[in-house]
């Protein structure tokens, strides 16, 4: 089901009809140039692949987003004073607003950190918050929250620069809001956190999936990228390898690796991809890692959950956005509703992410449901369960035709001095039509997001 | 406090530079080369591939140019462009974009051709040296010269040197860019000139100079 057409969206389809529709094959030369891509593993072989990408942009209003905007920076600035009460006091869980037994089963709770405050007390830098617009209630609301190590934001700002070569008018005639100071907000944040040093971006090296991602963003927020060896810890402060051999202090990093590969010392001896002493160096105040160790507890799938209630204990506000309807096998109650509903609902496994471990009710038989049943009784903490969204479809020009596929949109959301939303923002598309799952790594495309008003 | 740049980029640079000058002058080569096939000197395109160690076949000039570009040998374009593409994914976040598009877009361009199997010709050679050319002007119209501007430069050059030492005799020019060398050697490793002149007296053969260069590169990129 496709959005209803508004004034805006009346704007675009005029421009869009006087444009060359044969430019779209320029489109993809330029994407292909600059080496857009999204790279897989598969059968055990290093796959470089562009990622499909769609032309119609998704458009939302200013006045829709400004109501986005205020939501996002309200979620992502109580989902920061929860990870650093759960690091220090824990109050919200001694006043039993979240379990403590939930909180110390999340996989990403990492119980060796407490007691230690990151620079300035921000653990949530750079967020990628996913939402879908609603059908049934014309409202956005959250599917889920990442604040570990958020992907994608390198998409729409390439796409957006291809968009203004190929197709100027636009631009020229429409109100859409520029997207260029994107890494200037991860830089900012990155300044004000730096404990002394310069700037870096750590990755896992060229072949890892999102590298031309973290290319791109270290060119445009000027950072050096570097891989784990050109990087040393001594005496608990980490140093950049400059190439003629000098060591250059490092003051902070953004960090584009799980909290288990980040440190072989301190986390899994076997990552190859991390730097020995980092962790030491971060809890002796001398580095900023961006985001904090330890912020998986937050975008745990259970932990979600009490993302509304986290919103209502520290901020004392109630949220703007809402979460899709949530339910706990943990707590009996809702237990019993998903046993009852369980073929119309969607259960999520909460330690896995992109799109992996996610089971719709109504694909499923009646076999695979009462085994499923069995495996939530058995592990309660490991599942949840949601209303299956209806979401609006997108138009997309697909094969030389436009079609209609079921598209989310990551918001990213990065804090710093303050906290700033991107006027943009990742829409995914699904490749197939009534396909729910959107994700890259599940063969999804991208399309640019306009910000608009008339 | 300088350039910052690790060594892996910093080589990365450095061969990036030689594997694009690699790519020009064999062009260049195999221009002279595919002139002379057709009506001059049958074996000129032999006698070139030769200099390389490969060992070439081919019946008529058109085709001397298809194995010598797309022909399953070491100095192929499509593995040289793909050397030097892959370079330029690890330094990618110190080029512009444009000079990186046009890295890119030269590889894609012998992909294509070794894809499609049509006999290629004389046009494929003008679509590179075009692309070179804008390679090399994005490069050389940056207003504020960065170490990673010298590392690309001095892989142009030693790549430059070594192929006149291929084809020519050492003469004035090969000294030129020897001295053009030090020079930049020693911008990226912050020694005096009096130090650059006394490496250069030291060389003697053009192997003896090829080895002080890479002797003092070696010591100025620390891996």
């Amino acid at each position: 089901m496709l959005e209803k057409e508004t004034e805006l969206h009346k704007k675009f389809w005029e421009i869009y009809s006087k444009q060359d529709i044969k430019k779209i094959k320029e489109f993809q030369t330029y994407m292909d140039k600059f080496a857009v891509n999204f790279n897989l593993y598969k059968d055990g072989n290093f796959i470089e692949r562009s990622l499909p990408f769609d032309v119609i942009p998704r458009i939302i209003s200013k006045q829709e987003f400004n109501k986005i905007e205020k939501g996002l920076q309200q979620r992502v600035h109580a989902l920061n004073l929860f990870l650093e009460d759960l690091y220090s006091d824990a109050k919200i869980v001694k006043e039993g607003i979240i379990p403590q037994e939930f909180v110390e089963q999340a996989s990403g709770y990492l119980k060796e950190f407490k007691g230690f405050s990151p620079s300035k007390k921000i653990r949530t830098h750079i967020n990628g918050i996913d939402l879908v617009k609603d059908t049934v209630n014309d409202e956005w609301v959250i599917l889920e929250d990442n604040l570990r190590v958020p992907s994608g934001s390198s998409y729409p700002l390439s796409i957006r620069d291809t968009y203004r070569k190929i197709y100027p008018d636009f631009f020229e005639q429409l109100k859409i809001e520029p997207i260029k100071e994107y890494p200037s907000f991860i830089a900012n944040a990155m300044d004000y956190v730096n404990c002394g040093g310069i700037n870096v971006v750590l990755t896992p090296g060229r072949f890892n999936s999102a590298y031309y991602e973290h290319s791109y963003l270290a060119e445009k927020m000027n950072a050096q990228l570097v891989r784990s060896h050109e990087l040393v810890v001594k005496d608990k402060k980490l140093y950049f390898k400059n190439y003629n051999g000098k060591l250059i202090r490092v003051g902070s990093v953004y960090r584009r690796l799980d909290d288990d590969f980040i440190d072989p010392t301190f986390f899994n001896p076997q990552s190859l991809i991390g730097v020995p002493g980092i962790v030491e160096a971060y809890l002796a105040g001398n580095v900023a890692l961006m985001n904090a160790i330890g912020n998986g507890v937050a975008d745990d799938k259970g932990i979600y959950y009490f993302v509304p209630k986290m919103i209502q204990y520290y901020l004392g506000e109630e949220p703007i956005l809402k979460n899709a309807p949530t339910y706990l096998p943990y707590f009996t109650k809702d237990k019993e509703y998903i046993f009852n509903n369980i073929e119309k609902l969607v259960i999520k496994d909460v330690a896995e992410a992109g799109g992996y471990g996610v089971l719709f009710g109504h694909t499923m038989t009646k076999i695979q449901l009462d085994d499923l049943k069995k495996i939530i009784e058995a592990e309660p903490r490991r599942f949840i369960a949601q209303e299956l969204i209806e979401f609006y479809d997108e138009q997309c020009y697909l094969n030389q035709e436009l079609v209609a596929r079921k598209a989310d949109f990551r918001a990213y959301v990065v804090m710093g001095e303050d906290i700033k939303v991107w006027q943009c923002g990742l829409t995914r598309y699904a490749l197939e039509e009534g396909n729910y799952l959107v994700n890259s790594s599940q063969g999804g495309g991208f399309k640019d997001t306009w910000v608009m008003e008339l | 406090m300088g350039q910052i740049i690790t060594a892996n980029v910093a080589t990365s640079l450095y061969w990036l530079g030689r594997y694009i000058e690699r790519i020009e002058k064999t062009l260049y080569q195999v221009i002279k080369a595919y002139d002379k096939v057709i009506d001059v000197d049958k074996d000129a395109g032999v006698k070139l591939y030769e200099s390389f160690g490969v060992d070439l076949k081919y019946d008529s000039a058109l085709e001397f140019l298809n194995v010598a570009l797309t022909g399953e040998h070491s100095s192929n374009m499509l593995t040289l462009s793909g050397f030097a593409r892959e370079n330029a994914i690890i330094s990618r976040n110190h080029l512009n974009n444009s000079s990186f598009g046009e890295i890119i877009a030269l590889n894609a361009l012998f992909q294509n051709t070794t894809k499609t199997h049509v006999l290629i010709d004389y046009k494929i050679i003008d679509d590179a040296q075009s692309l070179i050319s804008e390679i090399w002007g994005e490069f050389a119209k940056r207003e504020h010269k960065q170490n990673n501007d010298y590392f690309v430069k001095l892989g142009k050059l030693v790549e430059e040197v070594d192929f006149y030492f291929r084809f020519h005799e050492e003469d004035e020019y090969s000294e030129t860019i020897v001295a053009e060398i030090h020079t930049i050697l020693d911008i990226l490793s912050g020694e005096s000139i009096s130090k650059t002149s006394q490496l250069q007296k030291q060389s003697g053969t053009s192997s003896d100079t090829m080895s002080a260069i890479y002797k003092k590169i070696d010591t100025i990129i620390i891996e």
